[in-house]
């Protein structure tokens, strides 16, 4: 479904992606893991359309053109950035019709609506409130729920746990899984790497702008450099601060 | 004498609403003055001019004023400002006083640097109300702008393209990412603003029957006032303010004198600016400029 072949995103001087080469096949969940700087987030922004890149993005066997998220998300793709990309001036109801904003069938587009509004009750009961007053959680829901009104094949999520407590990480790891049932293909960005590993197909481990290594979830999970990519950077950034893995004994350190 | 000056105050009031909301879009959606505005809005009242002088009716007036300042508008935004988007915010603002000094000068030209006055009588029909004297053109610029307001305010909050624009104006790109053509939006917002300052234009002239090329400069730098007061980051602080203003500037002038009608205007945007700088109906924090 998306090809991804010698991926370069250059700001100003620095290259933040250094020919990034992925693959996401319909119907998979696929992970981009990896430290902070490491050029996870510039990837999936290029895909979307949101930068400039060199090399080639083809989705669905046609190549897409640098910084043309509009042109994108009506072929398919959809993200939902880093930080929720929730509008908050406006109420729950105002995202969900912004939702709907690039889709010409009305009547549709707002059943769909309705029907959104059944499978996430809460944004039903908070409908009228303003998106800026939601948990972390519910803007979260209120997010994804928005993305998937355009009625994406493609679904780009960037560190969707971001600033979430354990538990409603969880919710929204399952919203996903539930979401890949239901034929969505997903490309996921996320810091936290041992739940990702758990219900993503695959994944590809990102190093300053490049691929380290790649393949199945299950493998990668036990991949010594996968551990050393989080420690390293925990150990460069602040000593103080909790390892990203700290939650998840199934990856050791090498050695 | 109060109730006629209070119709006076709100004539002008109305005016100076139309131009704030005008330079309240731009600001909004891109956190820019677009100082030609002004000039919009004289552009605006020539047009009409002309047309009333090609013994065309009002509304005529009316749509080639609004239609004209709009088209201006999109001159402006793909030359005076979408190259200059990812510059600093000066610089779009530099090449807006620079479009409205030419606007100033292509008027002197066609229609010369003296003021134009329409013959008597044309528009000078009055009604009494007990013992106040209303124009029937002042009942006409307050009517325009009541509807103009009422459209612009159910457009912004009522709409998809009023949707967009708000999303536009929080955040840009992820307006992007939900189709939105964020450089639409933003050409529509500086042809909606044109067409507003260019109804202004017309009404005012209208009203006075006179203009001169230099009538966008003090209504220009009033309607900012009335912004600041209202609040740059609040379309809707020109429409309480606006008013307020235009009936304190006649008030002053009736009970005052002339020479101190700008010294209330001005000085209430310096309090505002010290006690309050958000504007009566502005955001304190927000890094965004809600429409």
């Amino acid at each position: 479904m998306l090809t991804v072949r010698g991926l370069e995103v250059l700001y100003g001087p620095i290259r933040a992606v250094r020919g990034v080469d992925l693959d996401v096949n319909a119907g998979e969940i696929v992970a981009l893991i990896g430290a902070n700087g490491a050029g996870k987030t510039t990837t999936i922004r290029a895909i979307a359309g949101l930068t400039a890149f060199r090399g080639e993005i083809a989705y669905c066997g046609r190549k897409l053109r640098p910084n043309a998220a509009e042109r994108n998300l009506r072929a398919g793709i959809a993200l939902v950035p880093e930080g929720r990309g929730i509008l908050g001036r406006m109420s729950v109801g105002e995202n969900l019709l912004m939702g709907v904003y690039c889709r010409s069938d009305r009547a549709a587009a707002l059943a769909d609506i309705d029907r959104m509004y059944a499978r996430f009750p809460i944004l039903d009961q908070r409908r009228r409130a303003l998106a800026s007053v939601l948990s972390g959680g519910e803007q979260q829901l209120l997010a994804i729920a928005r993305a998937l009104l355009s009625r994406p094949r493609l679904l780009l999520l960037d560190e969707p746990s971001l600033g979430l407590a354990p538990k409603t990480s969880d919710i929204v790891f399952d919203l996903i899984a539930a979401l890949r049932r239901d034929g969505l293909t997903v490309l996921l960005v996320e810091q936290k790497a041992r739940q990702t590993l758990k219900f993503a197909d695959r994944a590809y481990l990102l190093e300053n702008g490049r691929v380290i290594t790649s393949g199945a979830a299950a493998t990668l999970a036990n991949d010594p450099r996968v551990a050393r990519a989080f420690l390293g950077e925990t150990s460069a950034a602040s000593p103080a601060a909790p390892s990203p893995l700290a939650d998840q004994p199934v990856i050791r350190p090498h050695g | 004498m109060l109730l006629q000056q209070l119709v006076n105050g709100l004539t002008l009031g109305a005016v100076y609403t139309l131009v704030a909301l005008s330079f309240s879009l731009v600001m909004g959606l891109l956190a820019i003055l677009n100082i030609a505005i002004g000039e919009l809005f004289m552009l605006g009242g020539y047009l009409g001019f002309a047309v009333i002088a090609a013994h065309f009716p009002l509304a005529a007036a009316l749509l080639i004023g609004m239609g004209g300042a709009a088209l201006v508008a999109l001159v402006i935004d793909k030359i005076g400002y979408e190259p200059l988007r990812q510059a600093p915010p000066i610089t779009p603002l530099l090449s807006t006083i620079g479009f409205s000094i030419i606007l100033q000068n292509v008027v002197t030209n066609v229609w010369g640097s003296d003021p134009l006055q329409l013959p008597s009588g044309l528009f000078d029909r009055r009604v009494h109300i007990g013992s106040v004297q209303i124009g029937v053109m002042q009942l006409v610029v307050i009517g325009v702008t009541v509807v103009l307001v009422a459209s612009v305010a159910l457009l912004i909050q009522k709409t998809a393209v009023g949707r967009a624009l708000r999303a536009v104006s929080e955040n840009r790109e992820v307006a992007r990412l939900l189709g939105v053509s964020a450089d639409r939006i933003t050409l529509f917002a500086f042809m909606l603003s044109g067409a507003l300052a260019g109804a202004a234009g017309v009404l005012i002239s209208l009203h006075y029957a006179a203009i001169t090329p230099y009538i966008g400069v003090d209504t220009g730098l009033k309607a900012i006032a009335v912004m600041v007061i209202g609040g740059t980051t609040s379309v809707w602080g020109a429409l309480i303010v606006g008013p307020l203003i235009g009936i304190a500037e006649v008030m002053t002038i009736a009970f005052g004198g002339s020479q101190m009608r700008d010294f209330v205007v001005y000085g209430l945007m310096i309090v505002t600016l010290l006690l309050r700088p958000q504007g009566l109906l502005g955001a304190r924090s927000d890094s965004g400029q809600p429409v």
